[in-house]
């Protein structure tokens, strides 16, 4: 029979039965128990968003919201995937991120616009019967009034506010100033733009279109390596962290990739497991060290001897005894090695003196446009000077020569002679001065007994020139000789043998590293065999640990050289990884516009920060640092005398560096008494300037008409976190009570600047008003007039790149800013709408008077040729962008100050966009950008224009503008430089010239930006990002005088600080140690360490170092590292209580002792909070101070450089720089812990607080 | 609606102009409360009358310092609950759905587990169900009085009427947690170093629970405020 009819056709027993062989069942039964882990893992919907200000991973995270409240984050895992033969960018992400969420809701959020009640009270009271700029003006010029709440910043005292009200208040302060002081007393410090671009371009743009100074961050954190700009005319372009996988031999240099890198160190693994060498060199077993095949230690910052050392033996061994093909190819093309260099006689020797130019022929080797700006070598076969296309000067005023064909000016095919030794081409052997620092006397750093001079054989040729018969020498005949290497001369003072005690044999730098030379020579030998190999797949990453130093630019240099030398820059897998800090804001030029306000008024105010900080802090009144200590023995003629300070002032003056606040008088001033003169600005301000009459602010910093006066922070916590000199800017600064022990050189009687104007008396207090904006009650806030509630990073919409990867990443918002809080970009569109509304009282459309210095990649670079001439000498006459600072007129429509905040300006349809030397017209992304935002409507001066009201038609303008973002854009960016090289570049892009990403695109998912000119690195399906790509494979000369890398620097203040090439330096002497030894720590067991400051791994600078989360796995407050030898030394246990200092200022910490440390150095992460478990100083009766609080900024005069091609000014491209590591603390036990729990009493001992 | 409780909310949320213009208002309103006993409706006037008594200034930098600053005064009671752990999103979704089910929602911008938010969703309650919810919530009323009470602050005295509403005493286990010894002496840096120690690991049994539990947070977060509280104004409370 049939068993149709028993059994079930169309239906089964539901979950009953077997699976898996009998091992599992499944059964009916009920299942509510489940909800109770469903229930916690539900939500409503997830956001993509990342990490905003401090840290390059941009990663991507899933936020999960439920009932419009933030519950957790976990990774995302979609990024487009990479090629066959690359591993795929996931996981990343790590455990700093993944605790962010904590903050939104933590008792540490700001929630309401705070601000001091003093200065409420003060307000309210005045604003009762006055305007709002009458009030802020009757608070200001009583200084009574002043006080009462200057005086107490950093003691509490906060009630809340409306925004209507703090706004009101931000908006009069600024619009007084602007009147009574000008607008570029109102300061912002905003930094790294690429992580939160619109956030940053909020206060940007209110600040550019006020007339107020944006201020740098690159250079200021120290994370701006001048190395860069010096080499090849760019900033910190560098390869993706995909490319390590491509490297066949890896050396991690002072950077902690797998702690600070931690999304990115997966590729780091992974090329290792295809069998890249790694090599770490760190004075400490970092966690990187456990990687490496070989682990480096040498003593701190004297890595510079190092790599010299390693040059040497690759030199010898690749250059001179054998010519690797490959290596000499590059050189000789990539390079400015074959250049001619004049000899100068000095002292009976000769000194290489600058570049040979065609200009200094007669008939200037027939080039008519920019002679004095072609540099000059000889061509191999005709044995006569050329003039290589591609020099600076074939940059400007003509097109189609400038790239890196072989021909010279005249298209003639030419190949450069890089020595003129081989075949004996030299006319005679010169006897050339190099000048040698390793001898000087330092009380903790070992040197040797060289001559300061050193004396050594160099090959040159007699030419013709216009002023008579001249010696010239090949940069590669230098380099070579610089390194030491007997070049068959029987030199005295050159090494034929590694074991030679000569600078920079191996067995020297054995002496001053270290490092046995066999390490030296087994790693420098592999490393440029395997580039060899591989054309160049050898890479060098390197970090904070050797740039923060006063003479990092050696250590950077002796690293390029070996780079450059073994052909690794600009090959895939191969070239200079610094990963220090953040810089590429990948759409750049889209940005730009909407940041600086260039759609409305051009150019825009930028300061740099290090001098600023520098002058306005008063750190230059304790400088210890005098100039005959790091000037040369071999420098020429010259006035280098004076102060630090003197060089930065004196180069402001020559248009070098920028100046900010700029003159002593109001430039809203300046510009109506140049209308009355019937002079043009330009031609009044350069005439009063000689006369004396009018008096550039930077000659008196201390003098009240040049103070900086309202100050705005944002995504930055300035005072906790970056603030070098901490003790400085609170006692000068901000003018409250501080824990400095140093005296300024006024009560020390000692050299006094000559430029700057001396005051017995400083300031304390220069600044009327300090904002600052964030979503934590961090330490800067505390010290802050007024603190706004921001929105975190889960609440706001906008964009971010990193260098570390190609992809653009928004920054999306899961739920409205809780509590009061508002985005960045709708706080200072609040405090522009406030400012047009009493601004009208006494400020309407105002023509305002700006000074620029001459900027990079613009035909000014071009300004000073030869000599350096100041024109309050009388040298020569003051002329505005050639031997000053360029002068411009921009109007200021301040009641309209919102609308244009709020829509796109002309400026755009009518002088195009552009970056970099480029530019093109972009009036059809104007147009699109219309129909995409929509248009003002309303009347005024706006009228029609694109709207930019919310932050999310912020990154439309953005993404629309840029060639990154935009194909059409970049073809025209590419056409644009394909006149300028004269050959056609645009085959980069086409491919891609329909694709426009849109915000809600990268929303999807992150998307891989376009290649364009203004990076030198390509995205494609063939290569990973990696910089200087196209120079070398499109031939795209670099943006330096030579137009090729850059090695020897001719400019006469490099030569006179004697670093024309590279050479080993041993730190600075600080003298911030002996002086408390004896006064403060008599009788006690102490030492004196070298202090540090490394990344740590339980935060991202300040930021998570509050985040209980993170404290758990850490100690749980401020902790020092030291070794086991210098705990016993000073008598100290793990975790006994310290106090570390010197006359900067004093911390209190946990001592760390640890194997890990390098007997003689100190660690402390960078920026841990003083507002988390930090006791009281017995030194200093304040609490007891943060990282910089013992450190002070000391400027070095090559930084200052302008004028001259890549060396001139470019905001977060060149500057003086905020270094601190060769900075000395005396260490000691605190014996009695003081929490400071009392509240202030202002009548008693100052006691500073925390809260 | 309960009256006790709604004043209690005003009395506790930011002194504001409204506030200030309502203090009259409000101090006769507790003069007319029924259901408590006069102890109690003397603290509740003694701090009515305190918060009238002052400048406006004095009062909201006071309550900036005591409230917004100090973390360990928070008037967020997840913050004394969850601390940093995941589950305070949960806990506020968790609480605003109970405000929903009662047909009501935010109107400020506050977060739920804002004390006078909940103050006032309880004084809208049934008598006893607000109790019972109060109770719930009784260790970290109680704590937060201990901690105004050791700084003299008046506003202890809204603990302490709050305590004696709550239905059922709190769990003393709890309350020690939350009160925790550290904070008594902050001299004492063994005590510190003590919190921060690592727990040894040992295998089998609960080895190691509470290592990272939220009672160690709550721990660790207490040695972790145990900040100077010198930000104070001259006279603070």
């Amino acid at each position: 029979m049939s068993h149709l009819l028993n059994r079930l056709n169309f239906l089964a027993k539901k979950n009953t039965g077997t699976f898996s062989d009998g091992h599992g069942v499944t059964t009916t039964e009920n299942r509510d128990w489940e909800d109770a882990y469903r229930k916690r893992w539900q939500h409503d919907k997830i956001v993509r968003s990342t990490h905003g200000v401090n840290c390059t991973g941009s990663c991507s995270w899933k936020i999960y919201v439920k009932g419009g409240i933030v519950t957790w984050e976990t990774q995302q895992t979609d990024y487009p995937r990479t090629r066959p033969d690359l591993p795929n960018h996931e996981p990343r992400g790590c455990a700093r991120g993944a605790s962010y969420s904590w903050y939104m809701y933590s008792a540490n959020r700001v929630k309401h616009p705070l601000i001091r009640s003093r200065l409420l009270k003060l307000w309210r009271k005045e604003r009762a019967v006055k305007t709002p700029i009458g009030a802020w003006e009757a608070i200001q010029t009583d200084p009574a009034k002043r006080a009462a709440y200057t005086s107490i910043r950093g003691h509490g005292g906060f009630v809340r506010a409306s925004w209507d009200e703090v706004n009101e208040i931000i908006a009069a302060a600024n619009a007084w100033t602007a009147k009574t002081y000008g607008p570029d007393r109102v300061i912002g410090f905003s930094p790294i733009p690429a992580m939160s671009m619109v956030s940053y371009a909020a206060g940007s743009r209110y600040l550019s279109l006020l007339g107020g100074t944006c201020m740098s961050f690159y250079d200021w954190y120290c994370d701006l390596p001048p190395a860069s700009p010096m080499t090849w005319g760019e900033q910190t372009d560098v390869p993706e962290s995909a490319d390590w996988y491509n490297a066949g031999f890896l050396i991690l240099w002072g950077s902690n990739v797998p702690q600070t890198r931690t999304p990115d160190a997966h590729f780091y693994t992974e090329a290792r497991y295809k069998g890249a060498k790694s090599v770490v060199v760190s004075p400490d077993y970092s966690e990187a060290a456990k990687f490496s095949d070989i682990w480096l230690h040498p003593k701190q910052g004297t890595d510079a001897a190092l790599a010299m050392a390693m040059g040497h033996v690759v030199l010898r061994e690749f250059h001179l005894d054998r010519q690797a093909e490959y290596f000499e190819d590059y050189c000789r093309r990539y390079t400015d090695m074959p250049m001619l260099v004049k000899l100068v006689k000095k002292n009976g020797h000769f000194v290489p003196d600058r570049l040979l130019r065609a200009s200094d022929f007669k008939g200037a080797l027939g080039e008519k446009n920019n002679p004095e700006w072609k540099t000059v070598a000889i061509d191999g076969k005709t044995k006569k000077p050329v003039t290589p296309a591609g020099s600076v000067g074939f940059r400007w005023g003509e097109q189609g020569k400038w790239n890196l064909e072989s021909k010279d000016g005249k298209g003639r095919d030419v190949e450069l002679d890089m020595s003129f030794v081989l075949d004996g081409e030299h006319d005679e052997v010169a006897s050339v001065a190099f000048p040698y620092f390793g001898n000087r006397e330092h009380d903790h750093f070992q040197g040797t007994d060289h001559q300061s001079v050193l004396l050594r054989s160099v090959p040159a040729r007699k030419l013709k020139l216009a002023e008579g018969d001249t010696l010239v020498a090949t940069v590669f005949d230098l380099f070579v000789a610089n390194y030491g290497l007997d070049r068959g001369f029987n030199d005295a003072t050159c090494a034929t043998s590694y074991d030679d005690n000569v600078p920079y044999t191996p067995a020297w730098a054995e002496k001053i590293t270290g490092v046995p030379r066999d390490h030296i020579i087994t790693v420098a030998r592999e490393f440029a065999r395997n580039a060899e190999k591989t054309n160049g797949r050898s890479m060098v990453i390197l970090g904070a640990g050797l740039n923060h130093w006063y003479h990092m630019d050696m250590n950077y240099r002796g690293i390029i050289n070996l780079l450059v030398m073994c052909g690794c820059v600009g090959q895939s897998g191969g070239g200079w990884s610094h990963y220090v800090g953040q810089e590429k804001l990948r759409p750049q030029t889209g940005w730009l516009p909407l940041a600086f306000g260039l759609d409305w008024s051009r150019p825009p105010r930028q300061m740099n920060s290090t001098s600023f900080f520098y002058a306005h802090t008063d750190q230059w009144r304790y400088e210890t640092l005098t100039v005959d200590e790091i000037l040369s023995p071999t420098a020429p003629e010259g006035p280098w005398d004076g102060t630090l300070i003197d060089y930065n002032i004196r180069a402001e003056r020559m248009g070098w560096l920028p100046s900010a606040p700029q003159l002593k008088t109001n430039p809203l001033a300046v510009a109506k008494a140049a209308a009355e003169a019937g002079q043009e600005a330009k031609d009044y301000v350069a005439a009063r300037l000689k006369a004396g009459d009018l008096e550039m602010s930077c000659e008196d910093p201390d003098d009240p008409a040049n103070w900086p006066r309202n100050m705005f922070v944002w995504r930055s916590n300035l005072l906790g976190s970056s603030g070098k000199g901490h003790e400085y800017f609170l006692k000068h600064l901000l003018g409250t009570q501080n824990g400095l022990m140093g005296k300024d050189l006024g009560e020390e009687g000692r050299q006094r600047a000559r430029e700057a104007k001396w005051h017995d008396e400083a300031p304390e207090g220069k600044l009327d008003l300090l904002v600052t904006l964030d979503f934590r009650m961090s330490t800067t806030c505390v010290y802050s007039d007024i603190v706004l509630p921001t929105a975190t990073w889960y609440e706001k919409n906008d964009l971010n790149t990193s260098d570390m990867h190609p992809f653009i990443h928004p920054l999306s918002s899961a739920a409205d800013p809780a509590w009061e809080a508002r985005s960045d970009w709708e706080i200072f569109k609040g405090i522009a709408r406030k400012f047009s509304d009493v601004a009208p009282e006494i400020l309407g459309v105002e023509k305002d008077v700006v000074l620029v210095p001459i900027q990079h990649d613009t035909p000014a670079e071009m300004a000073q040729p030869f000599d350096v001439k100041d024109w309050k000498t009388g040298a020569v006459e003051p002329m505005p962008g050639k031997t000053m600072p360029a002068v411009a007129v921009v109007e200021r429509d301040y009641p309209n100050l919102y609308k244009r905040f709020t829509a796109l300006g002309p400026l755009m349809d009518k002088l195009g966009n552009g970056g970099k030397g480029i530019s093109w017209n972009t009036e059809h992304e104007v147009e699109a950008l219309g129909k995409l935002n929509g248009v003002v409507t309303e009347d005024g001066p706006t009228k029609g224009r694109p709207r930019i009201e919310s932050d999310i038609d912020a990154t439309e303008v953005i993404l629309m503008l840029a060639p990154e973002t935009n194909g059409e854009v970049a073809v025209k960016a590419w056409e644009a430089l394909s006149k300028n090289t004269g050959r056609d570049h645009t085959h980069l892009a086409v491919p891609k010239e329909d694709e426009k990403i849109r915000f809600r695109d990268v929303v999807a998912q992150p998307r891989k930006i376009i290649s364009s000119p203004t990076w030198s690195g390509l995205e494609s399906e063939k290569v990973c990002y990696n910089a200087c790509y196209t120079n070398v494979h499109e031939l795209i000369p670099w943006r330096t005088i030579t137009g090729r890398q850059q090695l020897y620097q001719d400019h006469l203040w490099m030569r006179a600080f004697g670093e024309a090439f590279c050479v080993y330096r041993p730190p600075i002497d600080t003298k911030t140690v002996n002086p408390m030894i004896e006064e403060k720590s008599a009788g006690k067991k102490s030492v004196v360490l070298n202090f540090i400051t490394p990344h740590q791994k339980w935060g991202i600078h300040s930021t998570y170092s509050d985040n209980l989360l993170m404290l758990t796995l850490n100690r749980g407050g401020p902790v020092v590292w030291i070794s086991e030898e210098d705990a016993r030394t000073a008598g100290l246990v793990d975790n006994d209580w310290v106090e570390v200092f010197n006359t900067n200022g004093a911390i209190v910490a946990r001592a760390v002792v640890s194997q890990r440390m390098k007997q003689g150095t100190i660690y402390m992460y960078h920026a841990q909070e003083k507002i988390v478990n930090t006791p009281g100083s017995q030194l200093t009766q304040q609490r007891g101070g943060i990282h910089n609080s013992v450190t002070r900024a000391i400027t070095k005069p090559t930084h200052m450089i302008g004028g001259y091609v890549q060396q001139s000014y470019g905001f977060n491209y060149y500057g003086t720089v905020g270094a601190n590591r060769d900075e000395f603390v005396v260490v000691h036990k605190l014996e009695k812990v003081d929490w400071m729990e009392d509240p202030l009493d202002e009548t008693v001992t100052p006691k500073e607080a925390a809260e | 609606m309960n009256e006790t409780l709604k004043i209690l909310s005003i009395l506790l949320s930011y002194p504001d102009e409204a506030m200030a213009g309502a203090m009259r208002e409000i101090r006769q309103a507790v003069a007319g409360l029924g259901g408590i006993s006069q102890a109690q409706k003397g603290l509740i006037e003694m701090l009515a009358s305190d918060i009238a008594g002052l400048d406006l200034f004095d009062a909201q930098e006071r309550y900036v310092y005591l409230f917004d600053r100090t973390r360990t005064l928070s008037l967020h009671l997840f913050e004394h609950v969850h601390g940093e752990s995941r589950d305070r999103g949960q806990a506020m979704v968790d609480l605003l759905a109970m405000y929903e089910a009662d047909g009501l929602e935010i109107d400020a911008r506050e977060m739920p587990d804002y004390l006078p938010v909940f103050l006032e969703y309880l004084s809208v309650k049934p008598q006893a169900e607000a109790a019972e919810l109060l109770g719930q919530v009784a260790h970290i009323v109680v704590a937060l009085g201990e901690r105004l009470k050791k700084r003299g602050s008046v506003y202890a005295n809204a603990f302490a009427v709050l305590e004696e509403l709550a239905a059922g005493k709190p769990d003393a286990a709890l309350v020690g947690e939350l009160v925790g010894a550290p904070e008594h002496d902050p001299a004492d840096l063994e005590a510190l170093d003590r919190v921060w120690e690592e727990e040894a690991v040992t295998f089998g049994g609960n080895a190691g629970e509470g290592s990272c539990g939220p009672d160690r947070l709550q721990r660790q977060m207490r040695a972790h405020t145990r900040k100077p509280d010198a930000a104070a104004p001259a006279n603070p409370l």
